[in-house]
């Protein structure tokens, strides 16, 4: 007897072995068979598709973006001698620098609109929202790089795995390959190898296009972290991804048939792609109110009436100009040593500065908690983490476009202060003939935007990597729970 | 060898196996008969540990199945009622993916078409896909699995059943030269004439019972289905 024990195999096949075997058959079977092939090919044609729609679009705001930029800056340039506060009123456009990554995910592109108009007195919204001016297809979202991967491999992940552990019960090769002395768990990795493995395929090829991409805007100076930015993006779509082989693992381990286990993962397909982001929105909407385009309007106005403007009968302007001349101790304005018209629309827009920043900062917070709440489920519900993780990573999430409408804002007041100043400056009071240089035009810097960094980005969505990260940690415990009770009779 | 000692299963209130005492020696055929429901089947899930025993012990070349259910069954091999192979893969791959996962040792081609050809497959259906094979190919290739295993036991649950006779006149010369390398084969058949034909001896279960046991060269299937049939009725009485 001892005889016969010393001579079995020493080193029985040790899981991860057994598990590459496991992922090498079932990626042969892949190749080989209809399925693979079928899905194979829809999701390269799919996503070059999307790929080449993603990129005409970006070259074509691009050149819009480059073209409009010069005509507005040009006409900025040749406004000849002109009242300085005439000049603030033209005023410019600042217009938001496409990302990379905007051709794979465009975000809420269409919603926030790319430039913002910087004037006088105001602080606008940005405009240009190709949404408005589409039709309802445009509004219903058009085929992008991440609508493929965050909502169509899900599915081709499902169709190819659903069976991956069911089917063998169906079939009774369980019963076999358990026989042998396969375990459970190394029979599911290798299916999950194998379906990562599938993935990679996808996945691979796309990020090295958008690294190459990233690293040759890089080099030209026009897209500095874009190279990371595509890493972390895809590697935030391969946890997100990695969740679903598991929970369709987990699923084919549970359910008692196939047919079983593939209606399940259709319904949580379902409910996590299509219901929980509309539901969740409404909840966010519900639960934490944003006033409308219309109100929020009006609730600037209010504000900006306790400022004086052009009003030379508000009581703040006679306040201001009490303040001044008790200041400079003088009895007129005239005798000011300063432009007391100027001193007036600085001041003007510094009282405006602050109603603007608390408003706005009123507006981005509610907005941030209703994106906090939004994604609350992410972890169960991973497509509610995912889509913010994949909008920020390409500067398409409504936190950049703050950031930028910001960078917008504060270029704005370097130009009222410039024209404020050189009226205050140079201009005597009363002297309505007075005009400012044509070169003071140039001397306005240009709206320069670098897009911030990667880690910027980032910082944004901890919350999100953290519930992605968390779907994946559930749905792979799932998946070894449910592959644990995996038994051949 | 394998060794079942006072192995019991119960399900619920039903008794399926009771108290079994068995051995079966390195180069034994040892055939199980008896009625469905006799626990034939049980026996063989018990020493894959495939269910556990209510009492008792399955014994695989001295490892107790229930209590290292992953060792026994990488020194055991298995040949179910039917051999359920991947039908995108040819013969020699399924014995391929299924000897490399019992052992890890990924088997050269040639040694894959020997190990079939031993088996009794033709060697031009070697290397096509297994989605036309007949159920007596397909069994084939579960035998070429156990010779690549090189497993010192052998399990098999009614393999005949369906096989035409010239096919399972093949397959029982198969059984005979695995008994002639000393495996030790345990055998659960309805099947007397292959029983007569592989067993070296013979046991019939009746109710969870193994009622008779009796040495295979002693009888005749015309005696063997005589004593089959008379343990039958004694139980019943």
């Amino acid at each position: 007897m001892n005889a016969i024990v010393e001579s079995l195999p020493a080193a029985p096949q040790p899981e991860r072995s057994a598990a590459r075997t496991v992922a090498a058959k079932e990626w042969l079977e892949l190749r080989r068979g209809p399925r693979g092939r079928l899905l194979a090919a829809l999701m390269a044609v799919l996503m070059g598709v999307a790929l080449v729609g993603g990129a005409v679009q970006y070259e074509r705001g691009h050149q819009e973006r480059d073209a409009a930029q010069d005509a507005d800056r040009s006409l900025w340039n040749s406004q000849g001698e002109k009242d300085a506060h005439s000049a603030a009123h033209f005023g410019q456009w600042a217009f938001k620098p496409p990302s990379l990554l905007a051709l794979a995910d465009p975000g809420v592109d269409a919603y926030s609109g790319g430039a913002v108009w910087m004037e006088a007195h105001k602080r606008n919204e940005m405009q240009f929202r190709p949404a408005r001016d589409s039709g309802v297809t445009a509004r219903m979202g058009g085929l992008t790089l991440a609508f493929v991967l965050q909502a169509v491999l899900p599915l081709v992940i499902i169709v190819l795995g659903f069976n991956a552990l069911s089917g063998e019960r169906e079939r009774g090769t369980l019963r076999q390959l358990l026989g042998q002395g396969v375990t459970p768990q190394a029979l599911a990795l290798g299916k999950g190898l194998a379906l990562l493995r599938g993935l990679a395929w996808l996945l691979l090829p796309l990020a090295a296009l958008l690294v190459l991409s990233g690293a040759l805007l890089a080099a030209s100076g026009q897209g500095a972290g874009a190279v990371q930015r595509a890493l972390a993006w895809v590697g935030g779509h391969t946890l997100y991804l990695a969740g679903f082989v598991a929970l369709t693992l987990a699923v084919s381990a549970l359910a008692r048939s196939s047919r079983a286990a593939l209606v399940t993962l259709l319904a949580l397909w379902l409910l996590a792609t299509f219901v929980a982001p509309r539901v969740m929105t409404e909840v966010a909407r519900s639960s934490v109110a944003l006033p409308s385009a219309q109100e929020f309007r009006e609730r600037i106005s209010a504000e900006r009436a306790k400022t004086f403007g052009h009003d030379e009968t508000h009581p703040a302007f006679a306040a201001y100009k009490a303040e001044l001349l008790a200041q400079y101790k003088v009895q007129r304005v005239e005798d000011l040593p300063l432009n007391f018209r100027g001193l007036a629309l600085r001041r003007d827009d510094e009282m405006g500065y602050s109603i603007y920043d608390r408003l706005f900062g009123e507006l981005d917070a509610a907005i941030t908690q209703q994106d906090v709440l939004r994604q609350a489920p992410g972890a169960l519900l991973p497509l509610l983490a995912m889509q913010p993780l994949s909008m920020a990573l390409a500067g398409t999430d409504t936190r950049h476009h703050r950031h930028f409408a910001q960078a917008a804002e504060a270029h704005r007041r370097v130009i009222q202060t410039m024209t404020s100043e050189d009226l205050i400056r140079n201009q005597r009071y009363g002297d309505t003939a007075y005009v400012s240089p044509a070169a003071l035009w140039a001397k306005v810097p240009p709206f320069d935007y670098p897009p911030p960094s990667a880690a910027w980005a980032l910082r944004g969505v901890w919350g999100a990597l953290g519930l992605l990260l968390g779907w994946v940690l559930l749905s792979t415990t799932l998946a070894a729970v449910a592959v644990r009770r995996l038994r051949a009779v | 060898m394998l060794e079942a000692r006072q192995l019991t299963k119960r399900y619920g209130d039903t008794l399926a196996l009771d108290k079994l005492d068995l051995t079966v020696a390195p180069g034994e055929v040892f055939c199980l008969l008896g009625p469905n429901g006799a626990g034939k089947t049980t026996t063989v899930n018990l020493f894959l540990n495939f269910v556990s025993p209510t009492s008792g012990q399955a014994l695989v070349c001295g490892i107790d199945a229930a209590q290292d259910p992953q060792r026994a069954r990488r020194a055991l091999a298995y040949i179910p009622e039917m051999v359920t192979l991947y039908p995108a893969l040819s013969g020699a791959e399924n014995l391929g993916y299924f000897s490399t996962l019992a052992d890890g040792v990924q088997r050269p081609p040639a040694e894959l078409l020997r190990l079939l050809t031993q088996a009794g497959l033709d060697a031009a259906r070697a290397a096509q896909k297994v989605g036309g094979y007949s159920k007596g190919m397909r069994q084939k290739v579960g035998i070429a699995i156990a010779m690549a295993r090189g497993a010192k036991a052998l399990l098999l649950d009614e393999p005949t059943s369906g096989l035409d006779p010239r096919a399972a006149n093949e397959f029982a010369g198969s059984i005979d030269t695995l008994r002639r390398q000393g495996v030790a084969v345990l055998m659960v058949t309805h099947d007397l004439f292959l029983a007569k034909q592989c067993a070296t001896r013979v046991g019939i279960m009746q109710r969870g019972r193994l009622v008779t046991v009796i040495d295979a060269a002693t009888v005749d299937p015309v005696g063997l289905e005589r004593v089959y049939l008379d343990s039958s009725m004694e139980v019943a009485a």
